[in-house]
């Protein structure tokens, strides 16, 4: 149903599919790695701020824009799997029905990155970062 | 991309665009074995930052000298151009010109064997200042770098089966998907090696 | 549910057919026993292999068992234990489980997806070749009294050069990255299998759950198994050429090995479980009468837990001291991951609750895990309250909760679904009164085991002890175990005796004896070495049950599909199965025997510190892999142009 499209279009739509999917996790991959090694290494090295700048600072940039990123991409899967829902004689577009279970499966994993990322950021407002 | 398109992109139309597309066995296989050896490598290095970082200052300890920048700058110099005599023989093979794949891979097995020579020679004069048994700083160093060292070795020997095979029979063409499994696999120890010299190299002096 | 045989009444005629039997079949000699690159064979033997493993395993566990009976015993002694115990766990984790789940895999995923063989035949014998020489690697040390002996995880400093000399950890690491290049090759070859030769019309909404928890489990060991072999690179290059990674006297540090360690190994507790829960998923609805609840959820709960696996290693380490703030990001996954686990259980249930049941005996053995794994699950809970935890770490407690997550999540399931296709396997059926018997045997045993380790626990008993003073209110306990420990091995003989007697006695089976709805049933029991006559076309979600699939493999039939001029299989397009071209499939080899053998020399040198004969060995596996290469293999349009081409 696609071959009309420029291939320019195409190839971005077939990858705004693909953050609709993995945006999610990938931001919360992001967010894991940078909070934890951010906090770790610091506090590691005896001392509470990263080059002047305060840790807290540095732990909540590393909540925040992989926040946003996750919450970009759980609305992308929502618009997604809003436009891609099946029609009642739907039965044999199979690219419309691949693409429909794509948008929620990352629907729901991007609920979940988020909810992990601000789980993460409650736990950066309760607890003091060097506390052991 | 106009507003427009990008309208048409996020309806179904676009969405359902099918990507990753019309890849052959060969290029699926060869992109997972790399993405696993990327893993090692990223363990690895992740492994000389952990026990940097838990060892703490001075790094490199016990008096060792941070590492001379010169010869890892020039081996660099050696290495990462190497991939442009691989795309060369890809396009060559393409295009069915033979004697455009055998010089690509001619040259390329040149500027890896120099880095390898290059590593023996970095080895030679290290050595007798530390080894792998020294301390935690040697054992990272030797094995990360010879790590490297055998990824880069594997490599030429499969740029070695390739000339010999292009030499072998008479219609190159047929070889394409190997070249390029080749190719991947040599663009990836590049850039695995850039990662290595930040890691060994460069980083001590930040 | 049409009938699939009539399929080949209508479908491709008998020239056709006889061309296939002629390209495809493999001749009965001894060379092509080793030869062979049929996935089903292999399937089979890693099957076989594993299930051996796992019956040296389960002995172990019985002599384990024996000696604690009742205390102050003399069967074994301190050493003899040590070695037996980490054998036991270790052969478990790593030559039981995956490989037997990889065995179901390397038989199911071509069938499932209507595909001739695997991507990669050739790869594919390596890799049992390789789990083969691995596990005997591994084995044969227990006679040679240089078991592996600190445990399955074999934390540093226990198991460093100065606390576990000899070879018994050598064995270890050295048995291990051995069969991680049969692990690794395994996955990739499972994914692209999955991902390029499924039938046409399979777009990833059709896939079967099963073939997607195999290819979620590919991508995980990919991306786990790389960490834990470099961890055991660095401890044998620790142990055998005296580097420092992990001597705190020269800068290194023993608390590496543990973080490597479970980032492997939590991903691996789901590398083990998930195949097994897509059986579940595979056979519980095939009983309930209808397709699976919520496939998309399913799906969904899959891909979830493949990846935030990675993210909850840090929860095996609250005890070592890392910053409060760094634990809080890694429990916001590990509790998240729950919904995902817990998802599958309600779908399950919802199957059962809207379907019409079947009491079979594979269904029985689905209960079975359903019920061990939720109680597995509890005590699970259980450890998250931090005080509770660690009033209970390494005693029984902790035994008797893993053993109900592994033995619920991973043995029922394997044991269901060696009953449900044993049909397709073999050509029979298993005896329906004997198979009962044997479930009700290794339910009671396996409970009598390991729900008596609970309390034993609770009272104080820690694990990998080898004998105890009397009189600390264990015994019974302990006494109780054992007498299920026997009883369940008699459950898992009556398994084998089943199995056997099928074999000799059993009753023909028809194609689809349970009225199944994925492609496996669609083709004959068992297969034939092309697997199917016309490479079906999909339509649905359920393409057994779907009458336009029938169709595409009998009136509706063409040559594109039939593919009859030598071995060839089709590749479709990645996300929407589109049908793109027709590929040629490898012949018999022994190059990848002779591969394996040369790994083989490669680690017995490694171990005994022959380095010029691993090296030796590792020159025969690159000789080995040129060859097998030479001459390249041709692209499909340019070894037969007929074959090529073809439209949606």
């Amino acid at each position: 149903m696609n071959q009309r499209l420029p291939p320019r279009t195409a190839l971005f739509g077939g990858l705004l599919l693909w953050f609709a999917v993995l945006g999610g996790v990938l931001s919360w991959t992001v967010h894991s790695l940078a909070a934890w090694s951010i906090d770790e290494l610091t506090c590691e090295a005896g001392h509470d701020n990263l080059a002047g700048f305060p840790l807290t600072g540095a732990v909540a940039l590393a909540v925040l824009l992989p926040a946003a990123g996750a919450a970009t991409a759980l609305v992308v899967s929502v618009l997604a799997w809003r436009r891609l829902r099946p029609g009642p004689r739907a039965d044999d577009d199979r690219s419309l029905g691949r693409a429909h279970l794509l948008a929620v499966v990352g629907l729901w994993l991007n609920v979940l990155a988020l909810a992990m990322i601000v789980l993460g950021g409650v736990a950066a407002l309760v607890l003091p970062p060097c506390q052991r | 991309m106009t507003p427009d398109g990008i309208r048409t992109a996020f309806g179904p139309a676009g969405l359902t665009t099918e990507e990753p597309v019309g890849r052959s066995t060969a290029w699926w296989g060869v992109t997972l074995f790399v993405a696993t050896e990327g893993t090692v490598f990223a363990a690895l290095l992740g492994s000389y930052f952990y026990l940097r970082f838990q060892h703490g200052a001075p790094w490199p300890p016990d008096g060792i000298a941070r590492p001379e920048l010169l010869l890892p700058l020039i081996m660099t110099a050696v290495l990462v151009p190497s991939s442009l005599p691989v795309v060369w023989a890809e396009s060559g093979i393409r295009r069915g010109r033979r004697w455009q794949l055998r010089a690509g891979l001619l040259a390329t097995l040149a500027m890896g064997g120099t880095f390898l020579g290059l590593q023996g020679v970095e080895y030679h004069g290290l050595l007798r200042e530390f080894t792998v048994t020294t301390n935690v700083y040697g054992s990272l160093f030797y094995v990360i770098t010879t790590f490297h060292g055998a990824h880069v070795t594997v490599g030429l020997l499969m740029v070695c089966w390739l000339l010999a095979a292009s030499l072998h029979d008479g219609s190159g063409a047929r070889r394409r998907e190997q070249v390029r499994v080749v190719a991947y696999y040599w663009h990836f120890v590049d850039a695995v090696w850039v990662a290595v010299l930040f890691t060994v190299y460069l980083s001590p002096r930040l | 549910m049409a009938s699939s045989t009539a399929a080949c009444d209508t479908g491709p005629g008998p020239e056709a057919m006889a061309s296939l039997s002629r390209h495809w079949a493999e001749a009965p000699t001894l060379r092509n026993w080793f030869a062979t690159v049929d996935h089903k064979r292999i399937g089979r033997r890693y099957l076989v292999t594993a299930g051996v493993f796992f019956g040296l395993a389960g002995a172990s566990a019985v002599a384990l068992r024996t000696q604690l009976a009742g205390p102050e015993a003399g069967i074994l002694s301190a050493w003899e234990y040590n070695q037996l115990f980490t054998m036991h766990g270790t052969a478990m984790i790593f030559l039981f489980s995956t490989p037997m789940l990889f065995g179901f895999g390397n038989f199911l995923v071509p069938l499932m997806i209507g595909a001739r063989d695997m991507a990669f035949p050739r790869l594919n014998a390596f890799g049992y070749w390789v789990f083969l020489f691995a596990g005997l690697f591994m084995w044969a040390s227990v006679p040679a009294g240089a078991a592996p002996d600190g445990g399955w995880f074999a934390y540093v400093p226990l198991t460093d050069e100065r606390n576990s000399p000899g070879l018994h950890l050598d064995v270890y690491t050295l048995g291990l990255l051995f069969l991680g290049v049969s692990t690794t090759a395994g996955a990739i070859n499972f994914i692209v299998t999955a991902l390029k030769l499924r039938a046409p019309g399979m777009s990833l909404n059709r896939v079967p759950i099963f073939v997607w928890a195999v290819v979620a489990t590919s991508f995980m060991v990919l991306f786990a198994l790389p960490v834990l072999n470099l961890d055991n690179v660095l401890l044998f290059l620790d142990r055998r050429f005296d580097t420092r990674f992990f001597d705190p006297g020269r800068g290194g540090n023993v608390l590496l090995w543990q973080h490597l360690f479970w980032i492997f190994g939590h991903p691996d507790v789901y590398i083990i479980v998930m195949p097994a829960l897509g059986i579940v998923s595979a056979v519980l609805p095939v009983f309930c009468r209808r397709g699976i609840v919520g496939y998309p959820l399913i799906v969904f709960s899959i891909v979830a837990i493949a990846i935030i696996s990675f993210g909850v290693w840090v929860h095996h380490m609250f005890a070592t001291g890392l910053p409060q703030l760094s634990y809080g990001f890694f429990s916001a996954a590990s509790t998240i991951i729950t919904i995902p686990s817990g998802l599958q259980i309600f779908a399950w249930l919802a199957t059962m609750l809207t379907g019409r049941i079947v009491v079979r005996v594979p269904f029985l053995f689905v209960v079975g895990f359903l019920v061990t794994f939720v109680v597995g699950g509890v005590t699970g809970v259980m450890f998250a309250l931090t005080a509770f935890d660690q009033q209970i770490t390494d005693t029984y407690f902790v035994v008797a909760h893993f053993h109900y997550v592994l033995f619920g999540g991973a043995v029922f399931p394997i044991l269901a679904g060696l009953y449900y296709w044993l049909p397709k396997l073999t050509g029979r059926m298993a005896g329906e009164r004997l198979g009962r018997w044997a479930f009700g045997l290794v339910f009671v045993g396996m409970n009598l085991t390991f729900l008596p380790m609970h309390v034993s626990g609770l009272l104080g008993m820690p694990r990998r002890v080898y004998t105890y003073p009397g009189g600390l209110g264990w015994d019974p306990w302990n006494l109780l175990a054992t007498v299920g420990a026997y009883v369940l091995a008699v459950g898992l003989l009556l398994v084998v005796a089943g199995v056997i007697h099928a074999l000799r006695r059993g009753e023909p089976a028809p194609d689809d004896p349970w009225g199944g709805d994925s492609l496996e049933w669609a083709t004959s029991s068992p297969p034939k070495p092309y697997n199917f006559p016309v490479i079906p076309r999909v339509h649905s979600l359920h393409p057994v049950w779907d009458p336009r699939t029938a169709e595409s493999t009998g009136l509706g039939a063409d040559g594109d599909r039939i593919l009859a001029e030598g071995r060839g299989t089709l590749l479709t397009s990645e996300l929407d199965g589109r049908y793109e071209r027709a590929v040629r499939m490898p012949q018999e080899t022994l190059k990848p025997l002779v591969a394996a053998l040369g790994l083989l020399i490669v680690f017995l040198g490694l171990l005994l510190a022959g380095y010029w004969v691993a090296a030796a060995g590792a020159a025969l596996v690159v000789v080995t892999l040129g060859a097998w290469l030479w001459p390249p293999r041709q692209t499909p349009e340019e070894a037969d142009p007929a074959v090529g081409g073809g439209a949606v």
